[in-house]
């Protein structure tokens, strides 16, 4: 695993991509990242970090996206080119990619880890696939081999399984999403591996405000997001 | 860089606790100090408090444990830890291997928990313990003792006696007479006090989604900037209580905060919630403050701390 460490970047740009969502891409010291971690950002008017995604990582910059939903990501929208912020990275653990046939499956902002990880599948020549999920046009996002708006993304996913002869499926987004796709992930007897999220404090595994329940060799253990995790195979999770 | 103008002899009666700085990492912000590895640097700390210790490990609360608030944020982690026995086994090892001082933070839902503990403390020679009679996040025990002068007074007595080294007892805020818990934790023969734990409180979140409303709750510890006035009005009550040393804690983030607790009287300080914030929070105000006594030509912290006092 990288070390993190904190650090200061400069917005390099900041643009409104959908309805309340924006894009900002942060030149960074980091020197390695991997699909599936994360960077805390430290918002002046909040108590605690926000957690994002990394949505991109190439030549220094950090791309992240982030729905506007309240005093942390208004803060962040409201940054200008140039400015400089504060955030530790890389956290978490990433995608452990296997030279399989890749369904990728991303609900709303839960988009972001997946198109870095489309990114670094593509490098290395895996074959993958990525759809995504909106609520309305006006929100979409992007980057995806098929978007589908207002349904859900999850409707489908068992045609395109069989259609896709998919080997593994890595996805982010809201629980009962992750939750359901851990069930067709097990129903066809193929792995998975998601992104979860919880409300954090300190961000790198310290405080335990963030664990969930797993099960590991046969033991039900918590374990941290922002440190075991955010990924976690789908079939060891425990849903409440 | 050492920061020798920072030393800080905490002194009670019949023991004394030699912290290199008077900066201490708050229990449950520092873990065991395993998972930081290289990330945070711990030189200049006086010592950090574990994660609360139980006699058997616990899983602590299910559901959403944090909510941020204005100022502040409300954790009902309920004392997840690895139990002592793992506790010796797997992370006393590595504090000692990385020279780190610490504070072993024990709590219970009985008396003879604590003893169990504080035994297994002096079995260990570890050289200071906090015992936590106030956390506000376990349904039995552990507040209940922290709230009634009495049983704290007998509880107090118990570990002392299986207990030889600095004890030092963490005082809860939600009493309507912190005097009286003072008063019983120095006759029961404890050598420090750590004063406040968190507030209890409430957290609310309301949402509409143009039909109906979502309600979200958590209940539990308050803790951040927004407790410090309540910290200082009790560390200051502590003082005119009783004639031993106070490690404070309550909203401590930046230089001015700690002028502030040494002139109700406090000794040294721990950081709590700001290191969610500012992962370097504790070096940064070691540093902070051994350059102001250096740059302001005071002799060291105790001179400081004197200076302040004088001030009316």
């Amino acid at each position: 695993m990288k070390t993190k460490s904190n650090f200061k970047g400069k917005i390099l740009n900041i643009e409104k991509i959908a309805k309340d969502t924006c894009k900002m891409d942060i030149l960074s010291p980091m020197e390695k990242a991997d699909a599936g971690q994360f960077i805390s950002i430290l918002c002046p008017n909040t108590t605690l970090r926000r957690p994002f995604s990394i949505a991109n990582f190439e030549n220094q910059i950090i791309t992240i996206l982030f729905k506007l939903k309240g005093d942390g990501t208004n803060y962040l929208s409201s940054l200008n080119k140039n400015d400089e912020i504060d955030f530790i990275a890389p956290l978490g653990n990433y995608f452990d990619i296997k030279n399989k046939k890749a369904l990728l499956v991303g609900a709303g902002i839960g988009i972001a880890p997946m198109l870095f990880l489309k990114q670094t599948l593509n490098k290395k020549n895996i074959e993958n696939y990525l759809i995504t999920g909106f609520k309305s046009e006006d929100e979409m996002i992007k980057g995806s081999d098929e978007t589908v708006v207002g349904g859900s993304v999850i409707d489908n996913l068992e045609k395109i399984i069989q259609d896709k002869k998919t080997e593994i499926i890595y996805s982010c987004g809201p629980i009962p999403v992750l939750k359901k796709i851990s069930e067709i992930s097990n129903k066809y007897n193929i792995p998975s591996q998601i992104a979860m999220e919880k409300i954090m404090a300190c961000s790198i595994g310290v405080c335990r405000g963030c664990v969930i329940k797993i099960r590991k060799n046969n033991e039900i253990i918590n374990a941290s997001v922002c440190k075991d995790g955010p990924i976690f195979e789908g079939r060891e999770v425990i849903w409440d | 860089m050492g920061l020798e103008n920072l030393k800080t002899i905490l002194k009670s009666n019949n023991r004394t606790l030699e912290l290199k700085s008077p900066i201490i990492g708050a229990s449950g912000t520092y873990g065991y100090n395993d998972e930081f590895g290289d990330f945070i640097n711990t030189d200049y700390f006086g010592a950090i408090s574990t994660k609360g210790i139980t006699p058997e490990k616990r899983f602590g609360n299910d559901g959403d444990r944090i909510f941020e608030v204005q100022g502040g944020m409300i954790n009902r982690i309920g004392l997840e830890n690895v139990g002592i026995e793992a506790f010796i086994k797997e992370k006393l090892p590595v504090l000692k291997s990385k020279n780190i001082d610490f504070l072993l933070n024990i709590a219970g839902s009985t008396v003879e928990d604590y003893e169990q503990l504080a035994e297994i403390a002096q079995k260990n020679e570890i050289k200071a313990i906090e015992v936590n009679v106030s956390c506000p996040n376990v349904k039995s025990g552990c507040l209940e003792f922290g709230l009634n002068p009495d049983s704290l007074f007998d509880l107090v007595k118990k570990i002392r006696k299986l207990y030889n080294n600095f004890l030092i007892i963490k005082l809860s805020p939600n009493t309507s007479d912190i005097k009286a818990l003072a008063k019983a934790t120095q006759e029961g023969g404890a050598d420090c006090i750590s004063a406040i734990n968190t507030l209890r409180g409430l957290g609310i979140k309301i949402d509409f989604d143009g039909k109906n409303f979502h309600r979200k709750s958590v209940k539990g510890g308050l803790s951040g900037s927004c407790i410090k006035p309540v910290a200082l009005y009790m560390i200051e009550e502590i003082k005119n209580a009783v004639d031993m040393p106070i490690i404070a804690v309550g909203g401590i983030s930046k230089l001015s905060d700690l002028f502030e607790f040494l002139s109700v009287g406090a000794d040294a300080f721990q950081i709590g919630t700001a290191n969610f914030i500012q992962p370097s929070i504790c070096t940064d105000l070691a540093v902070e403050l051994s350059n102001f006594i250096k740059e302001n030509n005071f002799k060291n912290i105790e001179e400081l701390k004197r200076k302040i006092k004088e001030t009316k």
